[in-house]
């Protein structure tokens, strides 16, 4: 296990180095000076000039490269260009938001997956099944920035059951969360329901009925231990659609996490903000994985030694 | 068959696997639709799609109040019709997600084959890089890159979405080639002196480019949603051309005025995302088909009174089938014997032969569509067709053990052996866990393994082969069951393993006095093992009868064949093999008449019409055979050779 | 003239671990094999699970790269640069009927695809070889243009011998060719491949784990332990008086349709080929294993005319004893 552990701690550091490096190289890929984006058209070259120092962007690539560096292990992701304020301060204080809001959205999804799919495994091809994998077709195939205008629309703005936007009590939470799950359920859906069905085809199911285990238990222990295993790095997985779709559903339902973050800076084109939000959420996926990795290793212990 | 004839059968297959798919067949003309209106979007549309008319700004559809035909979806906040927007809109959208599909695809295809194939530094570099982009989600990742550009036209989407998904399709189509690269028909073509191309090209890409089409799909459908996601933020296409998720983004902006004008769009989206999915999980099914195995919920026959036996096991006329689209399978067809205390019944036959079918309706444990229609199987005076499940359940490794051919599969991979034997006894045996552990130690030292307390903190992908099928005896033996099936159990060993393990079981069924049923392919096995050989051939019961007569008086021209399949071993050189000719009956296509008649060097027009029933040639000695009734002579006097 | 040589041929796969994957270690799969082949003769190669018969097979056609030892193919040293020609004239059978032939490929391609290779002439000469080669190995020719999925076992096996023989190779090496088909039908395959070798003066080297089809098929035995070959003899001098432990063991085990015998049986386990025990391989599972055993590796000797054997006591019991006796370890087993 500890080998195990070594070796995966190594790659993911291994990943966070290349993240970091492959954020600094997208942001500065864009095609023209972001001095002159930044300023409206037609500001004088001095003042381009001026931006220029106070960005940074004055210096050679691989200076900047060190600098960046160099001011990660302290939190400093520079300064946003709206206001001057610390990257890493906004991003602290708008991500726990986020991962709130994901946690409750996988939790959920999660829940309601299982039950589906596991419902749908054991009926296999019945009715149950079939209605289970059509609706599960039309939600893979329903956009999640619709969805929650839809959701808005009806719950909000016509029937004025919830609150349309913004964080506020745990009603704020509903419609976001829908949206989310939603996203989240069909993937989760699927894999429940075919690695259940997998399991249950395993030899060694049937030869734990041979010898007279009760089927309560053969469900409960010998199939879901093995079924479960596809789950945990589908939510690994998953927790990308979270972090990356925080972008979307944060912008419909003004909610004020990393997302909002993110998008905001895109409009502004905020470069540090958009380095720092893109860095943080890249990380935070990549450390969820490992933690799953680690879940992973410690139900199967075929990986683990 | 001819080549042309070939190629109708793929057709014909594609024919009945669409007719048999309703949903993929509504997917692919939904999809049809959705793409003959894209391509035909300059001819269809009313209105150019930019063509602003202040004057008629925000109209209803044509069936709301206010709305008119001119305007069949009405217009957007500068006056321009929506039906003609969302008309170029799928035109646009699907041409992006199209070109990105290929981009991607073709890249990541080719990265895909080469570096599965030829492995080395290049595929270490290039799969590093793709960890690294995967850790950006891609959503985040396309947003970044498109929200900082300037402009932002159709062929910088189509880079964008193209270049951020190559890995995805490199990961799988290597993956797949690393896994064919191994396969011995690859080795084989290696072995025939072809070119790394010549084996690539004709060789591993027929077998592997399947997974990429699929893939391409699900890619299309996603990307038609973040074409539209993008606009929607107004990230995607610069304004003003016309874009699903702009026209969404208005909708949103105008939702209390017009609540209909974000409903359009996200139609539009889910149903030309929903028909590219269907169309994606036919292909999926098609070049991939799953097959569903698994276990059958048992269906007890309608009770009635068994014939009462002295003997552990008394099988009747038992009758099992599996019904399947194309037919009804009959896989045990009217099999008798009994089985009394204590005695070891050996079963052989080839595959097909309905042996293991026929152990596994014996416990009730028929993979499914399999069932048992018909004769009686009492054991110790209940009739295990007919038992409620719950004492079926109860008799199941109380009372019958078995075990099975590959021990390794058998065992759940990610339970120890202690969780898994204390497990079986504590069910069986009422103990508590302290008194378990011991039995399992006990259990496990009665099966001759020396150092159980490693064992049993062991997992089973840690011990050998030999050592899982010793555990498996241990499960199956330490609560001491009338009757052991025993399928296959040596088959996958080594034989100084086989032989070790063989003897082990003897004693330990000699020392409990369990009844055993053994089933095996290999006749010579019986020769030391049993008490009665039953000879199965075609789901039927050709000959049994005491050992030490089937083997050396054997009555049928296929108990015959297969003795004479194996003498090898003690003929060496010179002797010619007799060989059985042809190949076992498939079960799908049983003939009229004996099973074995197509070859058997004896058959008769009888055989060909009439299947033998079994007739008695000796002191409890049967075999199903038209040369026993008319000619006896003629099998005794062709029979060995 | 030795038709094909093998001297002191090596083949190690590193057993790589750690972060780096660092090599911890070598799995010694084929550990100075040396051979001698006849032409026209059949050598078998018997052994069990994971004891390197089929490495030695794969290092043979370079399909696995030797490192190291020589192969000699009439008396000329083979390198890497002779592979083509190597394999023109070295054909392999595998085991396996189901993942041996490429399954999206009709059976005439399959047949036809080694003379392509090999550049021999037009497609009317290469379907009339096709033709004549399914007649040969007992293929009706009008299922030609199917598919391997369309044929049972057998037949597929027989489509992988028609392969092998198409570009009239010299010398065939069957690995395991027979072992996953049924009883009734190995003894047709055999049969084949006798037939076979009368008509095309083929020289085969048969590889399986079943003694039974390697006695039937062979002149010569040879036998592996653990990458090594531990005796090498004629058959019917291998199957009446063994001279190596080892072979004693395998001989008793094997199962018989003739009367009961003493089996002598073996402790524990074959050896991890990563770690193989010191001295002989085989000490720890001999029933006549000595202080020495332990200690030194016993070298491949002839102690008989023809008949070789890496045992320290080989002739322990003096000639004439019964192969199929049981052997006690009498005294300095530690």
């Amino acid at each position: 296990m500890t080998a195990h552990l070594a070796r995966r701690t190594a790659q993911m550091l291994l990943v966070v180095y290349g993240v970091v490096t492959l954020t600094f190289i997208t942001v500065r890929l864009v095609p023209g000076d972001p001095a002159r984006l930044m300023e409206p058209p037609g500001t004088p070259e001095t003042i381009i000039q001026l931006v220029r120092q106070q960005i940074g962007t004055d210096k050679p690539l691989h200076v900047q490269y060190g600098d960046f560096l160099a001011g990660l292990p302290r939190g400093d992701l520079g300064k946003s260009f709206r206001g001057g304020r610390p990257v890493g301060e906004l991003i602290a204080a708008y991500l726990p938001n986020t991962l709130l809001l994901g946690i409750v959205a996988m939790a959920v999804a999660t829940a309601l997956a299982s039950i589906i799919g596991i419902g749908a495994a054991l009926r296999r091809n019945s009715v149950v099944d079939r209605a289970a994998l059509f609706l599960v077709a039309v939600a893979q195939s329903t956009p999640n920035f619709w969805l929650g205008v839809m959701l808005v629309l009806v719950f909000a703005v016509q029937l004025r059951w919830l609150p349309a936007i913004d964080m506020s009590g745990p009603e704020s939470f509903v419609l976001p969360v829908a949206t989310l799950a939603v996203t989240l359920l069909p993937l989760l859906v699927r894999t429940v329901r075919q690695s259940f069905i997998d399991a249950l085809g395993d030899d060694h199911v049937r030869a734990a009925r041979a010898r007279g285990i009760p089927e309560h238990r053969v469900l409960l222990i010998h199939v879901l231990k093995v079924a479960s295993l596809p789950l945990v790095t589908l939510v690994g997985l998953q927790a990308g659609f979270v972090l990356g779709g925080s972008v979307v559903v944060e912008s419909i339902f003004n909610w004020p996490g990393i997302g909002t973050l993110a998008l905001k800076a895109i409009q502004d084109r905020d470069f540090p903000m958009i380095q720092g939000t893109v860095l943080v959420i890249a990380i935070v996926f990549t450390l969820v994985n490992f933690v799953v990795d680690l879940v992973y290793a410690a139900l199967d212990p075929r990986i683990r030694y | 068959m001819s080549a042309p004839d070939a190629r109708a059968s793929a057709g014909r297959r594609l024919t009945v696997f669409l007719l048999a798919r309703k949903s993929t067949l509504a997917g692919l003309a939904l999809f049809a639709v959705v793409t003959l209106a894209a391509a035909f979007a300059p001819v269809l549309s009313p209105y150019d799609p930019l063509e602003q008319d202040l004057n008629r700004v925000l109209l209803p559809p044509a069936w709301a109040d206010g709305g008119s035909a001119a305007h069949p979806l009405g217009t957007d906040p500068l006056g321009r019709d929506l039906a003609s927007r969302m008309l170029w809109g799928a035109r646009l959208s699907l041409l992006i997600s199209v070109a990105s599909v290929l981009l991607g695809g073709g890249l990541g295809f080719i990265v895909g084959i080469v570096t599965g194939y030829f492995g080395g530094w290049l595929d270490a570099v290039l799969m590093r890089i793709g960890d690294v982009q995967l850790a950006f989600p891609f959503v985040l990742l396309a947003i970044a890159v498109l929200g900082v550009s300037p402009e932002r036209t159709p062929a910088q989407l189509i880079g964008v979405l193209g270049l951020t998904t190559w890995i995805v399709y490199a990961r799988v189509v290597r993956s797949r080639v690393l896994s064919e690269r191994e396969k011995d028909y690859v080795r084989a073509a290696r072995a025939l002196g072809a070119s790394s191309a010549r084996v690539l090209l004709r060789y591993v890409l027929p077998n592997v480019w399947q997974v990429a089409p699929v893939i391409g799909m699900l890619y299309l459908g996603f990307f038609v949603i973040v074409e539209s996601l993008l606009s929607f933020l107004a990230l995607g296409l610069t304004p003003p051309t016309p874009s699903w998720g702009s026209i969404l983004a208005d909708g949103r902006q105008f939702m209390m005025v017009t609540p209909w004008m974000p409903i359009f769009p996200g139609l539009a989206i889910l149903l030309t995302v929903l028909s590219i999915n269907l169309v994606a999980d036919g292909m999926a099914d098609y070049f991939d088909p799953k097959l569903m195995k698994g276990y059958a919920p048992r269906h007890p026959l309608p009770p009635r009174m068994a014939i009462a036996s002295d003997k552990v096991l008394a099988v009747r006329d038992l009758t099992t089938v599996f019904r399947l689209g194309a037919g009804v399978l009959t896989a045990v067809n009217r099999v008798s014997f009994e089985l009394g205390s204590g005695q070891v019944l050996g079963i052989v036959g080839e595959s097909g032969s309905g042996k293991s079918v026929l152990a596994l309706s014996i416990i009730q444990l028929l993979d499914a569509p399999g069932a048992v229609t018909e004769g009686e199987i009492v054991f110790l005076g209940k009739d295990l067709a007919r038992v409620s499940n719950a004492e079926m359940t109860g008799l199941r490794g109380r009372r019958i053990g078995m075990i099975f051919q590959n021990a390794g599969s058998s065992l759940n991979p990610v339970l120890t052996v202690g969780y898994q034997l204390v497990e079986t006894l504590r069910q069986h045996l009422r103990l508590n866990s302290e008194a378990a552990r011991t039995k399992a130690r006990e259990a496990l030292e009665m099966v001759g393994i020396g150092d159980p307390d490693r064992v049993l903190r062991a997992y089973p992908f840690q011990l050998s082969g030999g050592m899982q099928q010793r555990v498996m005896i241990a499960l199956a033996m330490s609560v001491q069951p009338a009757l052991l099936i025993a399928d296959e159990p040596t088959t996958a060993l080594d034989v100084t393993t086989q032989a070790q393990l063989l003897e082990r079981l003897d004693e330990l069924r000699r020392e409990l006095g369990t009844s055993v049923i053994f089933i095996t392919h290999d006749i010579a096995l019986l020769a030391d093992f049993a008490d009665v050989v039953m000879v199965m051939y075609a789901g039927q019961v050709c000959e049994i009868g005491p050992r030490g007569r089937v083997i050396r008086e054997p009555r049928h021209p296929y108990t015959q064949g297969l003795l004479n399949s194996v003498s090898r071993v003690r003929a060496p050189g010179t002797n010619r093999l007799s060989a059985i000719p042809g190949d076992p009956p498939d079960p799908m296509h049983p003939s009229t008449g004996c099973p074995f008649a197509p070859r058997c060097a004896y058959a008769m027009a009888v055989c060909r019409e009439v299947n033998p029933a079994r007739t008695g040639v000796g002191p409890g000695h049967e075999a199903a055979c038209h040369l026993l009734t008319s000619t006896p002579e003629a099998v005794a006097g062709g029979g060995t050779s | 003239m030795a038709f094909l040589e093998v001297r002191d041929l090596r083949k190690y796969f590193p057993v790589r671990r750690g972060l780096l994957g660092r090599t911890v270690g070598w799995i010694r799969a084929v550990d100075g094999v040396s051979l001698t082949l006849d032409e026209g003769e059949t050598l078998g190669l018997v052994g069990e699970s994971g004891c390197g018969k089929s490495t030695l097979v794969q290092t043979i056609l370079f399909l696995e790269r030797p490192t190291s030892g020589e192969i000699r193919f009439l008396d000329r040293r083979v390198t890497e640069r002779d592979v083509r020609e190597l394999r023109r004239r070295i054909q392999v059978v595998f085991q396996d009927p189901y993942t041996s032939l490429p399954p999206r490929m009709r059976v005439a391609d399959i047949v036809a695809d080694p003379l392509r290779i090999h550049g021999h002439a037009d497609e009317a000469t290469i379907t009339a070889k096709v033709r004549a080669l399914l007649q040969e190995v007992g293929l009706p020719w009008d299922r030609r243009h199917q598919y391997p999925f369309q044929f049972s076992g057998g037949q597929r096996q027989r489509i992988g011998i028609a392969r092998a023989l198409a570009i009239d190779p010299s010398l065939v090496l069957a690995d395991e060719a027979v072992s996953a088909l049924d009883v009734s039908v190995q003894a047709q395959i055999l049969n084949l491949f006798r037939d076979l070798q009368e008509r095309h003066h083929l020289t085969y080297i048969f590889v399986s784990h079943d003694l039974g089809v390697v006695r039937y098929m062979s002149r010569r035995i040879a036998v592996m332990y653990v990458g090594k070959i531990v005796e090498l003899a004629p058959s019917e001098d291998l199957s009446a008086r063994p001279l190596h432990p080892y072979t004693r063991a395998l001989l008793s085990a094997v199962p018989s349709l003739e009367r009961r015998r003493e089996r002598i049986r073996l402790r524990g386990e074959p050896p991890k080929p990563t770690d193989p025990p010191s001295g002989c391989a085989f000490h720890p599972r001999c029933p006549i294993a000595q202080a020495i055993c332990a200690r030194d590796v016993p070298e491949l000797r002839e102690w008989l005319p023809g008949r070789y054997a890496a045992c320290h006591f080989a002739l322990a019991e003096g000639p004439g004893a019964d192969a199929a006796a049981p052997r006690t370890a009498q005294g300095g087993a530690p």
